[in-house]
């Protein structure tokens, strides 16, 4: 017996039961691709309205004891920062998120000042919350340049050139380039989506023709046939693939067209067709690996909804690598390519930010994904094999 | 023909190991209905399964036309028609697509697995539900597409657990029909089942099988003989010391 022709009639099979399933068959393929987009664009839309707004918006700043500094009242509302009154509990406003931030003037700030002393105005804020960044920000640089200003009148008034009191001019040259700069937002979430998506592309169809199948006790009629059973699992995990592939090619698509569409950093994706090709290198071998893994587990599993309790911490795992980048962010290293999930998400940022990734690179990734997923795939293989998988109940 | 021969098996379960067949021989000749006959949980299904290579006998051999069961499996599993315990059909298929994936898991051509539909359909009367999906199907239907589907590459040998299982009386006769036509044509057929009236309207040979092992073997009228009894159920009764299990 033809082992490839049992593989093909196996998975043509799987594939002619899900397509009659319409219902399934269209959620597997089209919510990701639809969804995705959605979220990424809507996300970026939010992020950028916000920083619009907060950005050239006069920003309204409850000031304490405004009348102890008129002048600096007056320079700040030159700034777009204008006075308002202040609540009767500041700090209270301030952790009920009514107020972003606040400023207060020390009462001693009108005779430090005219005696020369640095006069003090605190900025009041709850650092934990992001959306007071950009008010903060806008609040101290005013503050700075109004410090700055009069510190220099006050030594050109004493004959003396501002400059010596700088003697470090510091300057900041960021050497991102814009490309990168714009995908920040998406480097983190883009990634996570992609790897998920094609690490549990395959998940509806596999679940049901391993877990499913025995469920419903036509598992050993089909063992008790000639057909090699590492074929038969094989046949599969090929479908499965073929689905995922299919969700995963779609998604792509989709990203593509939305960022075309789209206004704000979305837009500077790099989605090339050379770099659609390159992500699909990337993800093809984690559509594989999923699909392996979720063979294995769910060919021991006692039923349906056993298998589909090892969902919650599947979906969890491609995030781990999101999450350890972005509490320890790490150079890049050979080794990195060769680790699941870390590896797809180093070189998913790499490809969305037009990087340049070395041949050697792509042959780790590609020598170690593959690896692992033939691991994952004669592992599952192995479980078809023990007797115990073939009786069902 | 099959040759089961002293066949041991033993499970591991959270309370200790369960013997599950403990010593089970007999023979199946060509041309003969043998039926195991015994009460629920006797080891019917564990020693059919033994039969066709599912499971590994702790001890004892399997020979299926010659060939042992342990050193090929592939060559026995295609000497053999399976309808299992467990005998799920594909719900999104129509009858015709489950046998015919089937034959071509049995590596059938397109033309011979039309040709073995066509005789089954005739054979066991699916002509009317052949081309429907079996979602939906009466047990009786389901079972019939499950028995196509095992003889869709045309074996010298037929194991068949508990066939007319929740069928009704008019399909469990057309049941009855089609087995002693799969015996006339030579085959060598082995059924289970735990109702007497069956086994007796049926069988040329009888194997009783009771807590693992054979407690009586050979014709109605062997089996009556032995255990001095004129009514088989009194004998089938006294030949396995109980009634347990009985009143299924």
């Amino acid at each position: 017996m033809n082992v490839f022709r049992t593989v093909f009639t196996v998975m043509r099979k799987e594939l002619r039961e899900l397509a009659r399933d319409r219902r399934t068959l269209a959620l597997s393929l089209l919510l990701t691709p639809l969804l995705y987009p959605a979220l990424i664009l809507g996300m970026g839309y939010l992020t950028e309205n916000r920083v619009r707004t907060q950005v050239d918006k006069t920003l309204e700043v409850p000031m304490l004891g405004a009348e102890h500094a008129p002048n600096l009242v007056k320079f700040l509302a030159s700034n777009g920062i204008r006075q308002a009154a202040p609540p009767a509990d500041l700090d209270a406003a301030i952790r009920a998120q009514d107020v972003d931030v606040a400023l207060r003037i020390a009462p001693s700030f009108g005779e430090d000042w005219r005696n020369g002393r640095p006069a003090l105005v605190e900025i009041i804020r709850d650092s934990t919350r992001r959306d007071a960044e950009i008010p903060t920000g806008r609040l101290q640089a005013a503050l700075s340049a109004y410090s700055q200003q009069v510190a220099a009148l006050r030594m050109y008034a004493r004959g003396i050139d501002a400059s010596v009191a700088r003697p470090v001019n510091i300057g900041l040259q960021d050497l991102a380039t814009p490309e990168a700069k714009q995908g920040m937002l998406l480097s983190v979430m883009l990634p996570y989506l992609l790897i998920l998506t094609s690490f549990i592309g395959g998940v509806y169809l596999i679940l049901d023709a391993t877990a499913g199948e025995r469920e419903r006790q036509s598992l050993e009629p089909l063992l008790a046939t000639p057909a090699p059973r590492g074929a038969v699992v094989s046949g599969k995990i090929a479908a499965a693939c073929v689905i995922g592939l299919g969700t995963v090619l779609l998604t792509l698509l989709s990203l593509k067209v939305s960022s075309q569409f789209s206004t704000g950093v979305a837009r500077q994706l790099d989605v090339s067709f050379l770099a659609m090709a390159k992500m699909l290198v990337v993800l093809l071998p984690m559509l594989f690996i999923g699909t392996s893994l979720l063979t294995y587990l769910a060919a021991a599993a006692k039923s349906m909804k056993e298998a589909q309790s090892h969902m919650t911490w599947l979906m969890l795992l491609p995030m781990i690598p999101t999450f350890a980048l972005m509490a320890n962010p790490l150079k890049s290293q050979p080794w990195q390519f060769a680790v699941p999930f870390l590896a797809q998400n180093q070189l998913l940022l790499k490809v969305i930010r037009n990087e340049y990734v070395s041949a050697q690179t792509w042959a780790i990734y590609v020598a170690a994904a593959f690896g692992v997923a033939a691991l994952l795939w004669f592992a599952a293989v192995r479980r078809y094999q023990q007797e115990k998988l073939a009786v069902s109940g | 023909m099959i040759i089961a021969n002293d066949l041991h098996k033993s499970f591991k379960t959270k309370t200790g190991t369960v013997t599950a067949v403990g010593g089970v021989s007999f023979t199946a000749q060509d041309g003969q209905i043998t039926g195991l006959l015994g009460p629920n949980g006797a080891g019917k299904t564990t020693t059919m399964r033994m039969l066709y290579t599912l499971m590994t006998p702790d001890r004892g051999q399997v020979a299926v036309d010659g060939m042992d069961a342990a050193r090929d499996p592939i060559a026995v599993r295609r000497a053999l028609g399976v309808l299992p315990d467990a005998r799920g059909v594909y719900k999104r298929l129509t009858a015709r697509e489950n046998i015919a994936y089937f034959g071509e898991l049995h590596g059938l051509s397109r033309a011979r697995i039309a040709e073995r539909t066509k005789t089954l359909s005739d054979a066991l009367d699916m002509g009317d539900i052949l081309d429907r999906q079996t979602e939906g199907f009466s047990q009786g239907q389901r079972t019939k597409t499950a028995i196509a589907r095992a003889l869709v590459h045309d074996p010298r040998n037929v194991i068949l657990d508990e066939p007319t299982n929740g069928l009704d009386v008019m399909t469990t006769r057309a049941m009855r029909g089609f087995l002693r036509q799969l015996r006339d044509e030579g085959r060598c057929v082995i059924f289970s089942s735990h109702i007497m009236q069956e086994v007796a309207a049926l069988c040329d040979r009888i194997v009783v099988i009771a807590k693992g092992t054979v407690v009586a073997a050979g014709t109605a009228d062997e089996l009556r003989a032995q255990a001095g009894e004129d009514n088989l159920e009194d004998a089938f009764v006294k030949v396995i010391g109980s009634e347990e299990g009985l009143l299924a």
